[in-house]
């Protein structure tokens, strides 16, 4: 079987293989079998993943003959695969001067190495990345028939997956960031897949420039990390002095040269290392610091941009330009939930920092419910799964604010079974895009059941996923959620905090089965409405669209009740080394919690409650809806949602507009100051040329004569 | 002996400064192509001839040999300031280096030709009229347009 180190290692090189493939022969050989490269690197990278997850589980089974981790020990495991060294700054960082570790003074490098990680939640991401990938890009095999464009898309997407698997598997702050724009930049080209269309080209810029904002938050917490702890690394590391090269240093990075006395050398605790986090554990006092405060919301910000959070989701609705399967895997799948998995990943900086940890809660829990009530009025099928998008990753951020191993399993686990059933509602709509010609505004399609069997059969599915009906995937990641909300609302720092987004998460349930049976309803249920114009063509999409649907129809069935079995998926996360330590921390406060009856029954109540509205509103009584609008439009609760709660327009006044005066006032500065100078300078050889030109009157006796007389000139002076 | 070679020597020096110098200023004074070619040969002899003139006063060879290299070069440029020159007349219709004078920089004004004053208008000359005898000579038409004068 192959190792750790040759499967995580192939798991990003063969999208990556792929890319340059399609790349380099997709447009003039490859043509309309671009897909070939893709699918089978992505067929191949998932199983590489598979083979990850069992060896990974394997291994970081606890031996049966250890005792209990010691003491503040964190417990788990995590295996480090270095590759390269990518940058060396010499002597960049003194120690013990500044930051947490106050100590002798001693100088570092500034040492960035390409370093692999291979632990649980890697695994899990690696798994569920390539697994959706390889669905989606099956899918777009049918969507994307026909397509100018399509050994472009096809090379995009390849990108994209190499740059997510390596934003889940690298072990390094930095390595983080570039692929956590590799992956923005991927979503850009994307969304702007349609680059001739002038929407899709402004909503990839939007989608740009609106994740600049979270990627600077971002930039600056790594900063402020490299200040504060001297390394990036999330491992600790041990740097010893070069044996081939004296006067320099070298870097060991796996872990069995770290802790063994192999190797003498200076052990430098990583961000997220062992040494950190008992230094955290038998210390917390010293980590309860402004700047620990301030990095972890400079992090948050960056989340919040790349996950579509209050206040940098505006991006996200608008990303649903770009074509369906990009929606499905980027913008709903994969790509968004990088903010997710960073806070997992960072958990024990935010488990330090109780305010911080707060104030993500807040965010999730308003992120939630805001899109949550825009998703009820929008007419646009791709736009109701997009708020639907940002309103699930607000639950999982909420999870996360809740600082507890239950909560970031939970959101680990919604982040999962959300990849299933969203990529299947997303992958649902574009089979009827591709049926009706793109007709998207449910009001113009009803009672397609009939044409599409199969389709409408996955949508079902999908939605009650996402309703959270049991025993499909949503109900059990939602429930894990909730339950970690309200344990967290029992006791403990912002206890009625908790609670009160515990209340607004249970409504936020309500809307959620109110909104996705709505567009269920009004889409395959009613009169059947087929835009006119593509009638004829409304017909159930090829097996190579169904196919793909049927599959994460499956997984949307069988995966939640599949993790929570045993909490298989807590446990197996709490291996990871920075989750462990929480779970030490955890273990001695609260008790052990099991599946929670009222909650599971609350959540399902709200959800049939739910389903049973949107039936009697849109199937039963549309003499109803009208006054319930009218009555919503009277409270000015309905153009507040129909508005999408008027960020664009607040951002268009307060930022747009003035940097659009900024940018016209810089535009005047250069036409009129700059290239007036340029022009000026630019005037002044054709001055000098005009004084000598009359030199040059077209006369060859003048020539002749001013040759002669040049040579006599020279003559005199020689004779001088 | 010497003072007879120095003398010797001298007068073709100034022979040839005397051609030099007839042929700058044939060559600043003339517009017709021909003739400005005519003058520049001239210098170029009156160069050999100081040539040849030095070479036998140093008893060496080699300014001799070096005016045979000239005369053939002379013979090659001919052929080619003579091709250029047909060329240019076909061109404008005129040997006059004046109207190539457009060849100016575009900005510059015109050389104007100064106004000649008026002759008084030469009469035709008068041929005795007499009857003709035999039969006319017989000019080929090209000839005609070739030499409009004729």
């Amino acid at each position: 079987m192959f190792e750790i180190k040759t499967l995580l290692v192939l798991i990003p090189a063969l999208p990556l293989a792929a890319f340059v493939v399609t790349a380099a022969l997709g447009k003039k050989v490859l043509r309309q079998r671009s897909h070939v490269p893709l699918v089978a690197a992505l067929a191949a990278a998932f199983l590489a993943s598979l083979g990850l997850l069992a060896q990974v589980y394997r291994q970081s089974q606890p031996a049966a003959d250890a005792g209990p981790a010691s003491g503040h020990e964190a417990a788990g495991y995590e295996k480090i695969v270095p590759l390269w060294t990518w940058a060396v700054v010499d002597h960049a960082y003194t120690a013990g001067e500044r930051g947490l570790l106050a100590g002798p003074a001693e100088s570092r490098d500034f040492h960035v190495d390409v370093v692999l990680r291979a632990d649980t939640l890697t695994a899990v991401m690696l798994a569920a990345v390539t697994l959706v990938s390889l669905l989606v890009a099956v899918y777009s095999i049918g969507y994307m028939h026909g397509d100018p464009g399509y050994w472009r898309f096809f090379t995009y997407i390849a990108l994209f997956v190499f740059s997510m698997a390596m934003l889940v598997s690298v072990s390094n702050f930095v390595l983080l960031y570039v692929f956590w724009e590799a992956v923005g930049l991927c979503s850009y080209l994307l969304i702007g897949f349609w680059f001739q269309k002038p929407e899709a080209a402004a909503a990839g810029k939007k989608a740009f420039l609106v994740n600049r904002v979270g990627d600077f938050g971002f930039a600056l917490g790594v900063f402020l990390i490299w200040i504060t702890y001297g390394t990036l690394n999330f491992h600790d590391v041990k740097v010893a002095p070069d044996p081939r090269a004296p006067g320099r240093t070298v870097v060991y990075h796996d872990p069995a040269d770290v802790q063994n006395a192999k190797v003498a050398g200076t052990q430098i605790g990583g961000v997220l290392g062992r040494t950190t986090l008992a230094a955290m554990a038998e210390r917390p006092q010293l980590y309860h610091g402004a700047a620990l405060a301030a990095i972890c919301l400079l992090l948050m910000l960056g989340a919040c941009g790349k996950s579509a959070q209050l206040p940098l989701h505006v991006w996200l609705p608008d990303a649903m330009e770009g074509p369906t399967p990009v929606s499905a895997l980027i913008h709903a799948a994969t790509m968004v939930t990088a903010g997710v998995y960073m806070l997992a990943r960072c958990a024990p900086l935010f488990a330090a920092s109780p305010q911080a940890r707060q104030i993500v809660a807040v965010i999730g829990g308003a992120t939630a419910l805001m899109a949550a009530i825009v998703a009820v009025t929008q007419t646009d099928l791709k736009r109701i799964l997009a708020y639907s998008t940002i309103s699930q990753l607000g639950y999982m951020f909420l999870a996360m604010g809740t600082g507890t191993v239950l909560g970031i399993a939970a959101g680990m686990f919604h982040l999962v079974t959300h990849a299933f059933f969203k990529a299947l509602l997303f992958l649902g709509a574009g089979s009827v895009m591709h049926a009706t010609g793109g007709e998207i505004d449910i009001r113009r399609l009803g009672g397609l059941r009939r044409a599409m069997p199969v389709t409408c059969a996955t949508f079902l599915i999908g939605a009650l996923g996402l309703a959270g009906i049991v025993p499909l995937a949503g109900f059990w990641s939602k429930d894990a959620i909730l339950l970690a909300v309200r344990q967290q609302s029992a006791a403990g720092p912002g206890s009625t905090l908790y609670a009160a987004l515990y209340l607004a998460a249970l409504f936020t349930a309500l809307l959620t089965a109110f909104y996705s049976f709505r567009a269920f309803f009004v889409t395959f249920y009613g009169p059947t409405r087929i835009p006119p114009e593509t009638a004829h063509h409304a017909h159930e999409s090829p097996r190579v669209m169904t196919v793909p649907l049927v599959l994460l129809a499956v997984g949307t069935v069988v995966v939640g009740a599949l993790l929570e079995w045993n909490r298989v998926l807590e446990n197996f996360l709490a291996r990871t080394p920075s989750i462990s330590f929480l779970e030490a921390a955890a273990h001695a406060a609260q008790p052990e919690t099991g599946f929670d009856w009222s909650i599971a029954g609350w959540s399902t109540l709200v959800a049939a409650a739910g389903i049973a509205l949107a039936g009697a509103l849109y199937l039963a009584a549309p003499g109803l809806l009208g006054q319930l609008t009218a009555a919503m439009k009277a409270v000015g609760l309905y153009g507040l949602s129909a508005g999408k709660f008027f960020f664009d327009q607040a951002y268009g006044l307060a930022i747009v507009r003035p940097l659009e005066g900024l940018a016209r006032l810089s535009a005047w500065a250069d036409r009129v100051v700059i290239d007036g100078l340029v022009d000026r300078i630019g005037g002044l050889p054709p001055a000098l040329g005009s004084w000598l030109r009359p030199f040059q009157p077209g006369l060859v006796p003048f020539y002749a004569l001013a040759m002669l007389l040049g040579l006599l000139v020279l003559l005199g002076t020689m004779l001088i | 002996m010497h003072d007879a070679e120095l003398a010797l020597l001298s007068n073709y020096l100034v022979v040839g400064a005397i051609l030099f110098g007839l042929g700058v200023i044939g060559f600043l004074s003339r517009r017709n192509m021909i003739v400005m070619f005519l003058a520049v040969e001239m210098m170029l002899q009156g160069v050999s001839l100081s040539l040849v003139a030095w070479g036998r006063f140093y008893n060496d060879l080699a300014g001799q040999v070096l005016v045979l290299f000239i005369i053939a070069l002379a013979a090659c440029e001919a052929a080619l300031a003579l091709a250029l020159i047909v060329v240019l007349f076909r061109r404008r219709g005129t040997l006059d280096v004046i109207a190539w004078q457009d060849l100016r920089e575009a900005d510059q004004p015109p050389y104007a030709e100064e106004a000649l004053p008026e002759e008084p208008a030469e009469l035709p000359p008068r041929w005795p009229r007499l009857t003709p005898a035999g039969v006319p000579p017989e000019i080929p038409r090209e000839q005609t347009d070739y030499r409009p004068h004729v």
